[in-house]
């Protein structure tokens, strides 16, 4: 395994991700590895953003970390995940029933399955009021309320007795928002919030997502596919690609001055989607398949910096290029100078 | 037919950007509008019921009094039926005495046809309803069990089982059945029938039953992979993490999210089982209405023939009906058109 590399000032760090490895046991001796050394903070109130294009292995880490990866039947091979005092890549599952939902709060992808279809918007919201803690219906059904015009939901008493068809993408969103919020958790984590809603509603829910944070002092992992979607909102982003974290840094560090021929590639390929009139631009090649990852660097089949050093031994860990910023890539510093 | 299952239907959710979603349509309105339609098919099984008999080969008149009558006799016959007037105003007058209740009078037994499905109807029905509950017994538990128990050799099992009891014909297990449980074991009584409930299931169980070994298969496996789809979707994750209690979590997250598609399914297909109950009640001598047709076919008892048919067909609109509104109504999702 990578050595631990990743020196962050443990005081703000809410989560301590370290060299997670996720993977499905297939048989006995053959297990396919589908994340490897995730390594990153999530710190007290910000928003992190975790970017990588679809297969990089987001929504494993995600479901590390609200312990639902058994029922994809994939499982933590190593590393640690350290919340308050305890390691969520060890503990049972009835310590996990006191921090998913609770601790934890999830806004699910699809706002068109997210919801329940045969449950009320209320009924919902009153089941995720109620989790956990003894609550009298009358009193869920305030809370319920009160989490509705939380986010911003207009008649919310008519929206209380809906079902989820009866309501738009956005509705729908902001009500899974507002059933993650219920338990006041520390963190959100929110998978791809606004896949399939159009770009007006998805910045509406950024808007929202942003306000909460603000509001709570909340931390809110954002996980896109699509840097352009989230730097705005954003505090931090970690970067994946491979199964590995292969940048991580602040927005300004990571997006502004990349430091992984991976990030560049993404930052271009959305400035050149920006300007009008240019052709649409996609990162060279493809993501290399889970269980076929090449040996060394695994953006190396893809990289134009690339050199023979590249392609040898484990994937490099991630390094401190400057203070507060750490990227995996061998050859960082040479980055930095060419952009400058 | 009306039910258009989601995800498919529901995915205008993009275009909104407006904090109103889409008018809410209360439940009863929905079901009202289903049940107007169902009248109006209705209507149409009145209209071929009455062309099905009119357009078969051969003058019922002449059919039933035999070659030999007088033209005297056959005229009043016409009088009679009211055969004597053009077709639309016997249409119409048949419509008439339907709405009060009279589908008219057997030309054997001089019985007036409402009277026979007094007697016969409510054996069907029966029928009808055993074997709904004994399918619906039968596959919920079997399906659930083989989705959510993991075993890896028994989905196969499953589909081998299944594809074998769809391929049996069923008049060919109704014979073995009945040789098996009534001769061999004695358990069930080879044939008749006593009215009254609870007394009738005795007769109806085996014929039920062989309604199973056709509709079981089918609906088992409709519901086991609809309860896959649903363990997929992402809202069965979202109630994990509430920690919603086990037995809630069963029912609103996992059959009732699935149940839909097996419940309209299960109505259609007991429409076309109606068909094969005119087997079956042949085969057990059970007094229903599809024995009744045979023996009125054969007499050439058109009336009897028009009016069963007509009970038929009123029965799949009705069935088909009320499968939609209770898919509807387990699963707010499902479009009542
Ligand atoms: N059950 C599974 N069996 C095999 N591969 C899987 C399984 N589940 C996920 N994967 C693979 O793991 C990789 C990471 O998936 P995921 O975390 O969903 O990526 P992302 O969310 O970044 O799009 C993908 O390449 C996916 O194909
Ligand atoms: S390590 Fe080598 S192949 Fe990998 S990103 Fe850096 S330059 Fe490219
Ligand atoms: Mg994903």
């Amino acid at each position: 395994m990578s050595t631990v590399t990743v020196t962050e000032s443990p005081s703000d760090a809410l989560v301590e991700i370290r060299d997670l490895v996720i993977g499905i046991q297939r048989t006995r001796a053959d297990r396919l590895i589908l994340v490897d050394s995730a390594d990153f903070d999530i710190r007290r109130g910000e928003i992190l953003g975790l970017v990588g294009e679809s297969g990089s292995g987001k929504t494993m880490v995600c479901r590390s970390l609200i312990g639902t990866l058994k029922r994809r039947s994939a499982t933590i091979f190593g590393g640690t995940i350290m919340f308050d005092g305890m390691d969520l890549a060890k503990i049972d599952e009835r310590r996990w029933r006191s921090v998913r939902g609770n601790r934890i709060g999830y806004v699910p992808q699809s706002a068109l399955t997210g919801p329940n279809p045969v449950m009320t918007i209320g009924g919902q919201l009153v089941e995720a009021v109620r989790c956990n803690r003894n609550r009298t219906e009358r009193d869920a059904r305030k809370r319920a309320m009160e989490l509705l015009d939380l986010v911003h939901i207009r008649r919310p008493e008519v929206v209380y007795d809906q079902y989820p068809f009866q309501l738009s993408g956005g509705m729908r969103q902001r009500v899974m928002i507002a059933a993650a919020l219920a338990q006041d958790p520390d963190i959100i984590l929110a998978d791809e919030p606004t896949t399939g809603l159009d770009v007006t509603v998805q910045a509406e829910i950024m808007k929202l997502l942003r306000e909460i944070r603000t509001e709570f002092n909340m931390s809110v992992v954002l996980v896109s596919h699509d840097l352009a979607l989230i730097d705005e909102v954003c505090d931090r982003l970690v970067v994946m690609h491979g199964g590995t974290c292969v940048e991580v840094g602040s927005v300004e560090a990571v997006a502004r001055n990349p430091r992984h021929p991976y990030t560049i590639a993404l930052n271009r390929a959305r400035i050149e989607l920006a300007a009008p009139g240019s052709e649409l631009m996609t990162i060279r090649g493809n993501p290399p398949g889970v269980g076929e990852w090449p040996s060394g660097c695994r953006f190396c089949e893809r990289c134009e910096f690339a050199q023979d050093d590249c392609r040898v031994g484990a994937s490099p860990p991630l390094l401190e290029v400057e203070p507060e910023h750490w990227s995996a890539c061998i050859h960082a510093s040479l980055l930095g100078a060419a952009s400058e | 037919m009306s039910v258009s299952m989601p995800p498919a239907d529901v995915t205008d959710v993009a275009a909104e950007s407006t904090q109103d979603g889409p008018r809410p349509q209360p439940v009863w309105e929905r079901i009202l509008r289903r049940t107007g339609r169902a009248v109006i098919v209705a209507f149409w099984v009145m209209v071929v019921a009455f062309m099905l008999i009119r357009l078969a080969p051969g003058d019922p008149v002449s059919a039933a009094l035999g070659g030999e009558a007088s033209p005297e006799t056959v005229a009043a016959l016409r009088t009679q039926l009211g055969l004597d007037v053009d077709p639309i105003t016997q249409f119409w007058k048949y419509v008439w005495a339907f709405t009060q209740g009279d589908l008219g009078t057997s030309l054997l037994s001089g019985v007036p046809v409402t009277e026979m499905l007094k007697t016969n109807l409510p054996v069907t029905l029966w029928l009808i309803g055993l074997t709904v509950t004994m399918t619906m017994i039968i596959s919920i538990p079997l399906a659930v069990f083989i989705a959510l128990v993991r075993i890896p050799a028994l989905p196969y099992v499953f589909r081998t089982l299944t594809a074998i009891g769809l391929a049996l014909p069923s008049f060919l297990v109704a014979l073995l059945l009945l040789y098996q449980f009534g001769l061999i074991w004695g358990i069930a009584p080879i044939f008749g029938y006593e009215p009254g409930f609870p007394a009738n299931l005795h007769y109806l169980w085996l014929p039920a039953l062989v309604n199973c070994v056709v509709l079981v298969p089918v609906l088992s496996r409709v519901l086991y992979s609809s309860i896959l789809d649903t363990l997929d979707e992402e809202f069965v994750e979202t109630g994990v993490i509430r920690g919603v209690k086990s037995y809630r979590f069963f029912w609103f997250y996992v059959l009732r999210p699935s149940l839909a598609p097996t419940v309209v399914l299960l109505s259609y297909m007991m429409g076309v089982m109606v068909g094969s109950t005119v087997i079956l009640e042949s085969i057990f001598a059970l007094p229903g209405i599809g024995r009744e047709l045979v023996t009125a076919v054969n007499m050439r008892d058109y009336p009897v023939v028009q009016g069963i048919i007509l009970v038929f067909g009123i029965l799949v609109v009705f069935l088909s009906l009320l499968g939609d509104i209770v898919a509807s109504i387990l699963d707010p999702r499902v479009k009542l058109t």
